[in-house]
């Protein structure tokens, strides 16, 4: 890949990457970090891009969740990451602004249903494109957007529009 | 609390919006691609599977511990020491002849 080649590329996917991942982490720092690395492995020629196995802007977010995940298990913060739970933890999103709430909402999923929702949702992949992305059949990806959305449907309740107040009035409350 | 339905999920799904990549990622990347590669050598780290590191770490404790019991090396008697030339306690030459001289 040439110097001109990967400037294209990074200026036209930088942002997907990082939103992704910023979902994802709900941590701009670590967002930050994942962007980098998923660029750099790039550059460097450690992850291959096959435009067979998909566009290079599904593939680019296949190895931001990749580094994501290898964030997780080195930190520990989750206590079993293959486990698709069915109820996420429970946050106390009541004082937040909406997009706060959003961001404590999604975070407090368990990750697998954390990233089949933002991949459906914010990535405008189809299903069988997050199927064929992480492995897995099509009727997971579905039985994990469903989990995801039952649970945000709860813990989301306090949040119900026109109850979420405003961030002008959040910022006035500050 | 009643759960939200799904249109009232969706309402607030589409406004949830992340902040664009911050420009200090642009840096960032330009950065440590400009780095040269033995820079890898001074800052670099590798991941090792701990069996292999127990591993190395066994045999590096099995060769410190076999020369350490063994000892200095014995030295040879050095030959042009009297000690060095011992006559020949039993001579018994093996004559070996060809067919040639058998056979004459």
């Amino acid at each position: 890949m040439t110097d001109h080649d990967f400037r294209a590329m990074f200026e036209e996917h930088k942002d997907a990457v990082y939103q992704f991942a910023w979902r994802m982490t709900n941590s701009p720092a670590l967002a930050e970090d994942i962007a980098q690395d998923v660029f750099l492995l790039v550059w460097r020629g450690e992850a291959e891009l096959d435009a067979s196995r998909g566009t290079i802007r599904s593939l680019l977010l296949g190895i931001a969740r990749n580094l994501a995940w290898k964030h997780w298990r080195r930190d520990r913060r989750l206590s079993s990451l293959n486990d698709d739970e069915i109820a996420a933890a429970s946050t106390a999103i009541e004082s937040l602004d909406k997009n706060q709430a959003l961001s404590a909402a999604v975070a407090a999923l368990p990750p697998l249903q954390r990233e089949a929702l933002v991949l459906v949702t914010y990535e405008e992949m189809s299903l069988q494109e997050i199927a064929d992305l992480l492995t897995i059949e099509v009727g997971t990806v579905k039985a994990r957007l469903y989990r995801a959305r039952e649970n945000l449907k709860l813990l989301l309740a306090p949040c119900r529009p026109g109850d979420v107040r405003s961030e002008k009035e959040y910022g006035t409350a500050k | 609390m009643e759960p939200l339905n799904d249109r009232e999920l969706d309402h607030l799904l589409t406004n949830w919006t992340a902040p664009p990549a911050p420009a200090t990622l642009s840096r960032r990347v330009d950065h440590a691609r400009r780095k040269p590669w033995w820079n890898w050598l001074l800052t670099g780290s590798i991941r090792l599977p701990v069996p292999l590191a127990l591993a190395f770490a066994v045999l590096v404790i099995v060769i410190f511990v076999a020369t350490v019991t063994r000892g200095p090396a014995k030295p040879l008697p050095h030959p042009s020491t009297p000690t060095a030339f011992q006559p020949v306690k039993r001579l018994e030459p093996r004559i070996i002849r060809s067919t040639y001289e058998n056979s004459h």
